[in-house]
């Protein structure tokens, strides 16, 4: 911990040097346990006559790794704006009958390309309040490209793969991560104020937490994801927002 | 043949016909009826399996029908039928669908086929994954589907969207005839695709198999078995020309066999058991047929043997057949013995009339022969000579002097000394007697007593002048008798010697003129030899004597014989 804060203390007096105005928003999710049960799709395959397609093993990732880095950490407060900083067109690849990545978190008013890397057709959409589209079918090399101006979750699926499912998280200002591997998130250059910190899991749902974030400190934001296995009805007794110091 | 022998043969025959016939008969039946027992069992058995087959089938038609129901595979139909520029991608993505829900619900081969049947896209399981498949059009709805080497069990389903059929998917198994639970065997065209019927050759079977209606049960034979076949999966009654047939193909000799084998084992001991007993009871009943028939020819046959005619006792044999037989046999025997007495009785009566004929012709020698035929007969008894022997010395001692019936009463009755050629004359009448007796039937046996009875021991006697045992035991005995009575007889030119006399004379002469053993004999007899009393008629005293003695010594061989039958 010790080590965490030290190094937020460098990264905050970088900060302070660069951008005296504004200061980082860190912290760190924890979850414990896996969360998603998910079905090894075989990689959708050359079918020449008489090759087989192999089957795609599951891989080895570490199922807590994934969950980590599936939960989306953003910002929600009146005062936030648009940033300055220049919005990087994100895309959503079809590549062996997957969305890949399977979650992009982009700010309200992006486009999100939704390119084909399969050999095969993918039929691209999504029945999401906050933007509902249906890309038609559209083969290999060929991409479509659709804008979000609505902040939510949209939830994105293909017609012809029902087991492929993509999220895009919008988000209502520029500050929004999706948490790393290994838990942590940094909100960078956030204008001094009071905040809430969101953060989203697709089955473990919306925490939330308020900060006060000043220009001279940065703030700290701990989650604690308390996920139920998946099909388990028990409810975790410390289900709920953990707040750190 | 013997009558035991064919007695047991029509006895035993027609016995063990009938009964190998009837076993035969029971057997043949019983087989039959184990065959038919079994091919209701395995037709119960086919059935049975081919009901299951349906119901699997009707299952995976229920599957299918929800897979048929996938949105996205409708998409992907839907892709198909509208992406025109590519095609081949198209058909890759719905060949990619195809994998996952086939990979998904464990069948080896899924197809689609457009709404007119045309094929669309396929995939098939292999050994690392799944791999498009050739595309052909696959059976309508239910059979087998040969593609890429192997043969698959193809069931089909519609997919509909709305009321509007757009297409078909198929579903398939890779088919292994092995996996059928019975023996069976795969045909297409007509032709053996796989069999598994142990056995069965599989260009035979395709012979046999050719006869066969295509949906109906049939029983076959292959290499000199029976087969029974039933149709379980039949494509070819469907339309195509070479379509698929799958037979259940099971021996029903193989199946009867452990049983058939139990029967034959049966009834062939059952058999051969019977067939033993009858083969004993024949045997038993031919012999108590011919038992008592047996006895009397065995004793028929004794009495050939020993002379004597048996009598068989009345009513002791249980065979009416039998009594009626030896009952004949004893009237035809009394008869015969009757014949027999009359025999002896001429025979007494003939040699009778040749001893008075004798003694008539010489007063002097009255009763010689009887005399002498009765010292013989205790000299042979001292001598322990018995039996045939002794009658021969009997009877041949009263014939002794027979031939001097060739002898002319001058010479025979001459007074006076006798001359030279007299006493030439004389010694004629052993030859003369032979001579006689030589012509009567059955009086071979006393020649020798009649033509030897002159022998000396030393050989000085006539006519042969046999020296010692030459001459046989009879004729030694007799010359004895005969020296003693001609001694002890009066003669016209002597009278008879005494006794005492005689008996020296016989002593001394023992050795050189007598039998020494014969002599000595004699002398054992003491007093027994007496003289009869000079004065007696001799004539008739000589008849009487005679005819008493033949017939009671005539009569005695039969006599025994009749207490022993």
């Amino acid at each position: 911990m010790s080590r965490s804060i030290l190094s937020s203390i460098a990264v905050g007096l970088i900060a302070l040097a660069s951008h005296a105005s504004a200061s980082d928003v860190r912290g760190i999710v924890t979850i414990e346990r896996k969360l998603t049960p998910r079905n090894v799709t075989p990689a959708a395959g050359l079918y020449q006559r008489g090759s087989p397609v192999a089957l795609e093993s599951d891989n080895h990732e570490n199922a807590l790794d994934y969950e980590r880095s599936h939960v989306v950490v953003y910002l929600e407060g009146d005062r936030l704006g648009a940033s300055n900083a220049p919005v990087v067109p994100a895309k959503m690849e079809q590549q062996n009958r997957r969305f890949s990545p399977d979650l992009v978190v982009i700010p309200a008013g992006a486009s999100v390309s939704f390119p084909n890397f399969d050999p095969i057709f993918h039929n691209v959409f999504s029945l999401s309040k906050a933007k509902s589209f249906d890309l038609g079918n559209y083969s290999k090399g060929q991409t479509r490209m659709v804008a979000f101006p609505k902040a939510g979750i949209v939830a994105v699926y293909c017609h012809l793969h029902p087991n492929m499912t993509g999220t895009i998280v919008v988000t209502p200002n520029p500050w929004g991560v999706r948490v790393d591997a290994k838990g942590q998130y940094t909100l960078a250059d956030v204008p001094p104020g009071k905040y809430t910190v969101v953060a989203w899991h697709k089955t473990g749902g919306t925490f939330r937490k308020n900060i006060e974030v000043t220009s001279s400190k940065d703030s700290e934001a701990d989650f604690f994801v308390p996920l139920a296995e998946l099909g388990v009805g028990e409810k975790d007794n410390h289900a709920g927002l953990h707040t750190g110091h | 043949m013997r009558f035991a022998t064919r007695a047991f043969l029509w006895s035993f025959l027609p016995f063990a016909a009938l009964l190998a016939g009837s076993f035969w008969t029971v057997r043949t039946a019983a087989l039959s009826a184990v065959r038919e027992a079994l091919r209701t069992s395995v037709r119960d058995n086919q059935v049975t399996l081919v009901r299951e087959r349906e119901q699997s089938e009707s299952r995976n038609t229920r599957i299918l029908r929800v897979a048929a129901e996938n949105p996205a595979l409708k998409a992907g139909l839907q892709l198909l039928a509208t992406e025109r520029s590519a095609r081949e991608t198209a058909r890759r993505t719905v060949e990619d669908q195809l994998s996952e829900i086939c990979d998904t619900m464990g069948f080896d081969f899924l197809a689609v086929s457009g709404a007119s049947g045309e094929p669309l896209a396929g995939v098939i399981r292999g050994q690392e994954g799944f791999a498009a498949m050739d595309l052909k059009p696959v059976p309508p709805a239910k059979g087998f589907f040969a593609t890429q080497g192997h043969i698959f069990q193809v069931t089909s389903v519609t997919i509909a969207q709305g009321d509007e059929r757009v297409g078909t998917l198929a579903v398939g198994e890779r088919f292994d005839l092995a996996g059928v639970a019975m023996p069976a065997v795969l045909l297409h065209g007509g032709s053996v695709v796989a069999i598994t019927t142990p056995g069965a050759n599989k260009s035979e079977t395709e012979a046999a198999l050719h006869k066969c209606a295509p949906s109906a049960e049939c029983e076959v034979r292959i290499g000199g078995e029976t087969y029974m076949s039933m149709p379980l999966e039949n494509s070819a009654a469907q339309g195509a020309e070479d379509g698929f047939t799958l037979r259940s193909l099971r021996s029903l000799d193989a199946a009867a066999a452990p049983a058939q084998l139990v029967l034959r084992r049966v009834f062939l001991s059952a058999g051969l058991a019977s067939l033993a007993v009858a083969i004993a009871l024949g045997a038993f009943s031919s012999r108590s047929i011919v038992q008592p028939l047996a006895d009397v020819v065995a004793r028929l046959r004794e009495s050939g043997k020993t002379g004597v005619l048996p009598v068989f006792a009345k009513g002791k044999r249980g065979v009416r057949e039998i009594s009626e037989l030896t009952d004949s046999f004893n009237h035809a025997a009394a008869s015969i013995r009757e014949g027999q007495d009359q025999l002896v009785r001429a025979y007494v009566e003939f040699v009778s009339s040749l001893a008075s004929a004798l003694d008539a012709r010489d007063p002097y020698t009255a009763g010689h022969s009887l005399r002498v035929s009765e010292y013989s007969c205790a000299i042979a008894r001292a001598m322990n000579v018995e039996g045939q022997e002794h009658e021969l010395i009997r009877v041949g001692a009263l014939l002794h002097d027979i031939g001097k019936i060739g002898i002319s009463d001058a010479v025979l009755q001459k007074q006076e000394r006798l001359t030279e050629e007299e006493e030439a004359l004389i010694r004629q009448h052993p030859v003369i007697g032979k001579k006689i007796l030589e012509c009567v039937h059955g009086f071979e046996a006393y020649l020798p007593v009649v033509e030897l009875h002159h022998e000396n021991w030393d050989g000085s006697g006539y006519p042969r002048g046999l020296k010692g045992e030459e001459t046989p035991r009879t004729a030694r005995i007799v010359k004895v008798a005969d020296a003693y009575d001609a001694m002890t007889s009066d003669r016209p030119y002597r009278r008879g010697m005494r006794h005492e006399q005689a008996i020296s004379i016989l002593e001394k002469y023992a050795g050189t003129q007598f039998d020494v053993a014969a002599v000595q004999a004699f002398l054992t007899l003491g007093d027994i030899i007496q003289r009869p009393a000079a004065g007696d008629d001799p004539v008739h005293n000589s008849l009487q004597h005679l005819a008493a003695a033949l017939r009671m010594e005539t009569a005695s061989p039969v006599a025994p014989e009749e207490s022993r039958a």
